[in-house]
């Protein structure tokens, strides 16, 4: 019997602490434990037999804190340091006689990863997966995965451990006391990305004592399915003169960790401050107690790196409008590679409700694939909402599964094997719930029977893969009613069949019902909510139709998910006084108002209609260009304060946007005064400056290109090069990348001795700034657009 | 406010409220958590050792002089913040620099309430705090901070790491260095101010 045919049928009992124990055996703060391992093996090897001689199961294999960042300039290799924590692991197992397990334990890199972080997820997983080759090799039994606090690290680990091995995985996290991750993450968004990735146990370990941790268990039973491993620590660390000590005694540690076992755990064991005392004491205490019983949660749910959706009684709103079809202006955005646009429209379906956002970014004439990759971790810098993926390109697909940082919805698999064939196997390999299409190679059948057929076909090949019906969500497909009387019912009859009696959650494309028709919105409401009342789990439509979101929140309060009306109430209560005060103002405000006092909406509409009458150029000079100056020149003199500056720069953005538009319908592109590189320097990570420098540029006619922060000066010459820019924009803020934007400088200066630099950030100042050979400093965002002017002669 | 320029400037309602209703998104979304250990502390010239670590810094030196004992600390309000400023680069800027103004102004307050914290502990203990230090004050090192994080486990504990140059993640955290004296009258806040080479710093408090 391996670990795997053990785990779940009976309590099985991990080790205690390395770290604890090392410390009292002389090991300095600041000194690598790992390294006992080819040092100090003896040593090693001596408290794995105390741990086995105290009748745990399984001993975590002193390789925690091996990474190669931490390895680095120590003179061993990871693989090296890992091996040898396996060998000596085994062979204290076999010099104890007993049957155990050693386990290849894996922490935490240590880095923030991608986006708020420096460290790119692909290199992470490249920084476990040597560890997980050499532990394999070494003979380890499973991986454990520990003291996680980040599921994207989580997620690289795993990959790393299943992808090049065939080691059980199991992942504990440290949850702080308000149940969450330190990203924000939630039990339950944990779990389903987890389940997702199909390890084989989760749990707890670190943070607090047994008496703590209980407290999250009940929360954790009700949403995982699988084993829960729980190695707490003993007590709360005290430190005192830098020497940390943990207070709860082996026999108080026992004894709550048997109520624990007596309410339901899989595997136990001790983190910091357990001894074998503590684990001799849980072993002797909780030997005789059964396993959790182990059920299938049957839980229907996507997640994003914050929280979890749940498909229940409650309909959820996926939002449409991340999708180029029938939309130019996004295939435009696409094809300018204008990332911002996309983001806009993803945030937008967010304020206005959406709970998941599908994203689809194939265009015939752009490479989906690098699009879907930078689209995804754009996303998930910006908003926590959970996201389907929406492509037909296999590739594409698992390259945002991999990415993805969490569980996502997968659009679309249908009943063509081919398709089948594709998706199906992604799905089983990084988590996720799937649309399933009832088309197949036969076409769209148009009855209802013939729809619930493909259904079912594809639940039969799901569950070949081990994805059970929780994880589908059935797509019994919208027909435009003006091609056929029968359509709406066809798709309704299927639709209550698929809910109803197979018992799977359902989902359509709400809009397409009114294809071909006038006034399209009346149909779509009233066919979204007839689908609701049938069993949608979920609508595809667009949230930013506030008809469509009022049949959603009205039907909600209707059938009882909404209780006591209390989400109707509070979206349509205060929306009462909105559309009187913004409308009646917006009819009256001239464009140049509405710029200097900030009314993005009003600035839009009063531009549009300006439009109307002169010309793009005299709209620009005539009120944009005099409103910025006015609040321009105010804020210099320190009348106007920068949150007011800003309103009005993202006012006459949009300003701007309505000429552009204007432009592209009168066949014209717009000029642009000159272009402008900008980068915040190598090294440094504050960018806040450096955007409001950038939105101020545009709003001026510049083209900017915005190469972000910790840009290494070869890029931004490279760039400046390639565009043969005049100017070029730094910024810095610590004292330290001070040094890095002189390098770029000179760099810039050696290439190309005409482009002019202008810099600018918090430690900078005119003296520092003539040190390192800029030829402009500006103390604020204006400055930089008096200098460029002057220098573009605008 | 003062973060953000505001220097009694005539303000609209609508500015006002954006204002209020970002600074308590942010509020909503942080996660304060904090840590600090205390070690013994011996200060010679232009050199301060605490517990195992030394460092080499002379305006650090100045700051402890005295002090047998002193705290490490590090804070931070979570990643709320960073978040946010990214979000509302892409849909609005001036959100954005309230959530970076108002960042600071969280941070600052809740390391104030931390050693807060500390001071009244060692108060019971006839001690008294000097003002805080940071790495990249003056001329103690952001080196440091890589040792700073070890000996506090920060990453663990309260989930802040270090970039390769050594700036904190999430950006609004804090990490310094608390002497801790038997002299009260030490213990009067000296300007840090008058230490920083950034002599035209609008927020710099004159001597």
């Amino acid at each position: 019997m391996g670990f795997r045919d053990e785990l779940g049928k009976k309590l099985l009992f991990f080790d205690g602490a390395m770290g604890t124990m090392l410390q009292e055996q002389g090991l300095q703060s600041g000194e690598l434990p790992e390294i006992w391992n080819v040092t100090k093996e003896e040593v090693i090897c001596g408290i794995h037999r105390q741990y086995l001689e105290a009748g745990c199961d399984i001993v975590k294999a002193n390789t925690f804190g091996v990474n190669p960042f931490k390895m680095k300039g120590t003179g061993y290799t990871c693989e090296e340091l890992t091996k040898k924590g396996i060998e000596v692991a085994k062979r204290a197992i076999e010099q104890s006689g007993r049957k155990a397990y050693a386990a290849l334990d894996i922490g935490s890199l240590g880095k923030l990863l991608e986006p708020l972080g420096d460290l790119p997820f692909e290199e992470a997983y490249a920084a476990f997966r040597p560890m997980c080759i050499a532990g394999e090799q070494a003979g380890a039994d499973l991986c454990l995965i520990e003291t996680m606090n980040d599921t994207y690290e989580i997620k690289a680990a795993v990959l790393a451990a299943k992808e090049n091995t065939s080691l059980p995985v199991v992942v504990t996290m440290v949850f702080d006391e308000d149940g969450k991750l330190l990203t924000g993450a939630d039990m339950e968004a944990a779990v389903a990305m987890l389940e997702g990735l199909r390890v084989d146990a989760l749990g707890l370990n670190c943070g607090f004592g047994p008496d703590i941790m209980r407290k999250f268990l009940p929360k954790l039973r009700e949403v995982t399915s699988l084993p829960i491993v729980l190695n707490p620590n003993a007590g709360l660390p005290v430190v005192v003169d830098g020497k940390t000590s943990f207070h709860v005694g082996a026999e108080e540690f026992a004894g709550i960790m048997k109520e624990i076992a007596l309410e339901g755990v899989s595997v136990m064991g001790g983190c910091c401050g357990t001894t074998p005392a503590h684990i001799r004491a849980l072993v002797e205490t909780c030997r005789n107690i059964p396993a959790m019983e182990l059920t299938d949660k049957q839980r229907s749910v996507v997640s994003s790196y914050t929280h979890a959706v749940v498909f229940d009684n409650r309909p959820k709103i996926i939002g449409e409008r991340i999708n180029p079809t029938g939309k130019s202006r996004f295939k435009q955005a696409l094809r300018e590679n204008d990332l911002e646009y996309i983001y806009k429209e993803a945030l937008a379906q967010q304020d206005q409700g959406a709970h998941i956002l599908d994203v689809n970014v194939g265009l015939p004439e752009i490479d989906e694939i690098q699009m879907m990759r930078d689209v995804v971790k754009g996303l998930q810098g910006i908003t926590d909402l959970p996201l389907q993926i929406d492509t037909s390109d296999a590739v594409a697909m698992e390259t945002a599964m991999r990415l993805y940082n969490g569980k996502p919805l997968l659009n679309s698999v249908n009943g063509k094997q081919e398709s089948m064939d594709a998706v199906f196997p992604l799905a089983a390999k990084y988590g996720g719930m799937i649309v399933c299409l009832t088309l197949d190679e036969g076409g769209i059948p148009d009855t209802a029977q013939g729809r619930i057929r493909i259904a079912k076909k594809i639940m039969k090949e799901a569950a070949k893969y081990g994805i059970g019906k929780k994880d589908l969500l059935i797509d019994t497909l919208t027909m435009t009613i003006s091609t056929g009387q029968e359509n709406a019912k066809t798709t309704l009859d299927a639709l209550q069949y698929v809910r109803n009696v197979l018992g799977v959650h359902t989902t359509l494309g709400v809009s397409n019902i009114s294809f071909g028709l006038p006034q399209r919105e009346r149909v779509n409401t009233a066919f979204f909510t007839i689908a609701l009342s049938q069993g949608l789990s979920a609508g595809i439509i667009n949230p930013n139709s506030e008809a469509m979101m009022a049949s959603y929140h009205s039907y909600c309060a209707l059938n009882g998910s909404d209780s006591q009306c209390a989400d109707y109430i509070a979206k349509y209560s205060k929306q009462e006084e909105q559309p009187k005060t913004s409308a009646a103002k917006s009819g009256e405000l001239s464009l140049f108002d509405a710029v200097v006092r900030g009314l993005t909406e009003s600035a839009y509409q009063a531009a549009r209609k300006e439009l109307e009458t002169r010309k793009p150029l005299e709209v620009i000079d005539g009120a944009l260009i005099p409103a910025l100056d006015k609040v321009g020149q105010g804020f210099e003199k320190k009348t106007v304060f920068l949150p007011q500056l800003l309103m009005s720069a993202d006012a006459a953005k949009a300003g701007f946007d309505a000429i552009k538009e204007h432009l592209k319908e009168g066949g014209d592109e717009s000029s642009s005064k000159g272009t402008i590189v900008i980068a915040t320097v190598k090294g440094d990570i504050h960018d806040i400056g450096k955007n409001i420098v950038k939105v101020l540029l545009e709003n001026y006619g510049f083209q900017v290109i915005d190469l972000g922060k910790d840009v290494a000066p070869e890029l931004v010459v490279e760039t400046a090069k390639e565009h043969q820019v005049k100017l070029v924009g730094l910024s810095a803020l610590m004292t330290t990348t001070v040094a890095n934007m002189e390098t770029t400088i000179q760099l810039l200066k050696q290439e190309m001795p005409e482009c002019k630099v202008m810099v600018g950030g918090a430690v900078l100042t005119q003296t520092y700034a003539d040190m390192i050979g800029a030829d402009f400093y500006s103390g604020d965002a204006m400055g930089s657009v008096r200098y460029a002017n002057e220098l573009f002669g605008g | 406010m003062r973060y953000l320029g505001y220097r009694g400037q005539e303000m609209e309602e609508k500015t006002a409220r954006m204002i209020e209703e970002t600074a308590e998104e942010l509020e909503r979304g942080s996660m304060p958590k904090s840590i600090y250990r205390e070690y013994a502390c011996e200060v010679t010239k232009g050199r301060v050792k605490l517990g195992e670590l030394t460092i080499e810094s002379q305006n650090l030196a100045t700051n402890l002089k005295g002090c047998e004992r002193a705290v490490l600390l590090a804070a931070t309000i979570g990643r709320a913040a960073d978040f946010m400023i990214k979000k509302y680069s892409v849909t609005n800027m001036a959100k954005a620099a309230i959530v970076q103004a108002a960042g600071a102004a969280c941070i600052e307050s809740y390391v104030n309430e931390v050693e807060d914290a500390i001071r009244e502990d060692a108060k019971n203990r006839g001690l008294f705090l000097r003002p805080r230090f940071s790495p990249g004050y003056g001329d103690f090192a952001l080196e440091y901070q890589k040792d700073i994080f070890h000996m506090l486990e920060c990453q663990k504990r309260i989930g802040v790491t270090l970039t390769e140059g050594n700036l904190m993640m999430p950006s609004k955290s804090v990490s310094a260095i608390i002497g801790l004296t038997t002299k009260e009258r030490e213990s009067c806040q000296m300007e840090k101010c008058s230490l920083c080479e950034k002599t035209d710093c609008e927020f710099r408090i004159q001597d």
